[in-house]
Order: structure tokens, then C-alpha cells, then sequence
């Protein structure tokens, strides 16, 4: 059970890097887009955090992005391997052109997340360690204090500029 | 296994931060947990295709209905 | 995995507790909204376990385009009023 435990760590901090790179490549941060994203980042700038981490935060909530991708990738290769995640990316793409949003965050960190997961099914994780991973990855950013999350997310998103 | 349980308790306490965060803006990151959660629930009671589907319709379903939530309350403060 | 044991029903019989109560509870609409789909969220498992995975399919579509179309009314109250 601990060991399972540790599995899980780790595939949070693998999920955690993947969906924020892919989301920060994606330009998440960068302002003027869904309506609603503007105004949560609004709500989270007026509580002490970063506009930029707050826009992407709001984008996260309004549109599947990678971090959504890599959560359907991972049910997906738990499901049926490669094929599977694949499957996954196509559901997300879908997901993204219902909920208006013409980006490839979403798609793209499916795909790469369902290589990312089968390969390290390969050498001892399961691809729940992932489910479970991604599920606390995305508590650190958006469950837990959204001040601080926001400000290191334009911290990152600075670098990227 | 204890992915599920820890899953579980995961959809629990982003509930309870929900429901006691006062502001819209910052209730909706707190529901969106939740929802990464309840989809990775469907998945991990049921290994087959189809709750794969399901977590994917689930999800989706619930970030349209977020995106809607938000877009609403941000018509709401740009007239008022 | 086709049951669902104690420690599961009870965690998420939790969520839809707390979704419905806070829907009481809650003054500002849109908690109200939010609260719901708590609600729904806690329920959604209790359907994957039983494996009508279908019938989640239809359902997880239709409520969010039920509280889509709350919205819409809403809107158009604030407009009038």
C-alpha cells in the first residue's frame, strides 16, 4: 500500500510538469480570452494572486486543457493501452470544440500524457497511479490556495515570455 | 488499491472548499477539483470502454456548465 | 469492480449532501447553481457503479444544458427587471 502511495507521488509530480508545460506552451496565462476564465481571474487577482496564474486557472475551469487531457489520457490507457489514451485525446478535442475553444492544449497533452502513462506502465507504475497522480496534481493548483498557485504560474509564465 | 479511496476524499474536500468559499470567481476553481475527481471515480469503479466515455461526458459536461456559470457572472459584473 | 463498498458510498453520499444542503443554504444564485452540480457529482458514481454507464452518458450531457438554460432565464429577469 505505501508503495502504491509512493507510485502515486510520483505520477502527480510527472502529470503536474506535463499539463503545466503543455498548458504554459499553449499560452494559458495570456489574457483576453473566455469570458468567464477573465472573471475568475479577476476573483482570484482580488484575493492575492497573480493576474496571469489567475488567467489560466480561470482557463482551466472554462475549457478541458492538458491537465484535463492528461486525466481522460490516463482513464484511457487504464482502459485500453495506447489505443485507449488515444481514444481519450480524440474525446478531449471534442470536448474542446463543445466548450467553444478552438486550442490544441487539451489534445495535445492527451496525446503526450498517453504515451508519457503507458510507458511508465512499462517499468512498474499503473496507469491509476496516474488517475490518482493528476487528481492531486490539479488540487495543488486549483484546490488548494489560489493566491499562491496563481503567482507561481506567472512566475513560469514570465520565463516562458 | 487506494487510488479510489484517495480520489474520493479528494471530491469530498473540494466540495466542502466549494461550498465555503464565499466568492463565485474563486468557488469555481475549488468545483472543478471535484469534477477532475468524480471523472477519475467513473473510471476506476468500472474498467471498461465505456466509462471512459462516460468520464470524458461527465467531465466535459461539467466544464460547459462551469464555462457557463462564469461567462453569466461575468455578464453580471461588467453591467452592474 | 461492480460494487461499490461502505467507505466509497459513504464519501460520496457525502459530496451530494453537501451539495444539497449548501443549495439551501446559499443565498447568491450562483452558489445555488454551483451547489447543484455538487449535488450531481456525488450522485454520478452511484450510477457508474451500478454500470449504467449509458444512462451517465445522457444524464452527465443533459444537466449541464439544464442549468444552461437557468442561466439563459435568469438573464433575461435581470434584463426585464
Amino acid at each position: 500500500m505505501l508503495g502504491e502511495l509512493f507510485h502515486i507521488l510520483a505520477a502527480a509530480i510527472i502529470s503536474w510538469i506535463l499539463f503545466v508545460t503543455v498548458d504554459i506552451f499553449f499560452r494559458l496565462p495570456e489574457a483576453g480570452g473566455v469570458s468567464g476564465a477573465s472573471a475568475i481571474a479577476r476573483d482570484i487577482e482580488a484575493g492575492g494572486g497573480a493576474l496571469s496564474g489567475g488567467t489560466m486557472m480561470g482557463n482551466i475551469v472554462c475549457s478541458p486543457d492538458a491537465s484535463a487531457g492528461t486525466l481522460l489520457a490516463a482513464c484511457g490507457v487504464y482502459v485500453a493501452g495506447i489505443p485507449g489514451g488515444l481514444v481519450a485525446a480524440a474525446l478531449v478535442f471534442i470536448g474542446n470544440r463543445i466548450c467553444h475553444d478552438p486550442g490544441y492544449a487539451g489534445t495535445t497533452g492527451a496525446v503526450l500524457a498517453t504515451f508519457v502513462v503507458y510507458g511508465f506502465t512499462q517499468v512498474g507504475f499503473a496507469a491509476t497511479d496516474f488517475i490518482a497522480g493528476m487528481v492531486i496534481a490539479i488540487l495543488t493548483i486549483q484546490g488548494l490556495s489560489h493566491a499562491h498557485a496563481s503567482r507561481l504560474l506567472a512566475r513560469l509564465w514570465r520565463v516562458r515570455e | 488499491m487506494i487510488a479510489i479511496y484517495l480520489v474520493a476524499a479528494l471530491a469530498v474536500f473540494a466540495a466542502i472548499r466549494a461550498t465555503v468559499e464565499k466568492n463565485t470567481g474563486r468557488k469555481l476553481p475549488y468545483v472543478n477539483v471535484m469534477n477532475f475527481a468524480i471523472a477519475g471515480t467513473i473510471v476506476l469503479l468500472l474498467n471498461h470502454p465505456l466509462a471512459l466515455v462516460a468520464a470524458a461526458a461527465y467531465f466535459v459536461g461539467s466544464t460547459l456548465e462551469a464555462n457557463a456559470i462564469a461567462s453569466t457572472y461575468a455578464g453580471g459584473e461588467q453591467r452592474g | 469492480m461492480s460494487s461499490v463498498d461502505d467507505l466509497l458510498v459513504l464519501l460520496f453520499a457525502a459530496v451530494a449532501l453537501i451539495g444539497a444542503v449548501s443549495a439551501h443554504l446559499q443565498r447568491d444564485r450562483f452558489g445555488k447553481l454551483i451547489a447543484v452540480g455538487i449535488v450531481f457529482g456525488g450522485i454520478a458514481p452511484f450510477i457508474a457503479a451500478r454500470g449504467y454507464l449509458d444512462v451517465l452518458i445522457a444524464v452527465s450531457l443533459i444537466v449541464p444544458v439544464t442549468t444552461i438554460i437557468i442561466l439563459l432565464i435568469c438573464r433575461r429577469d435581470a434584463h426585464d427587471a
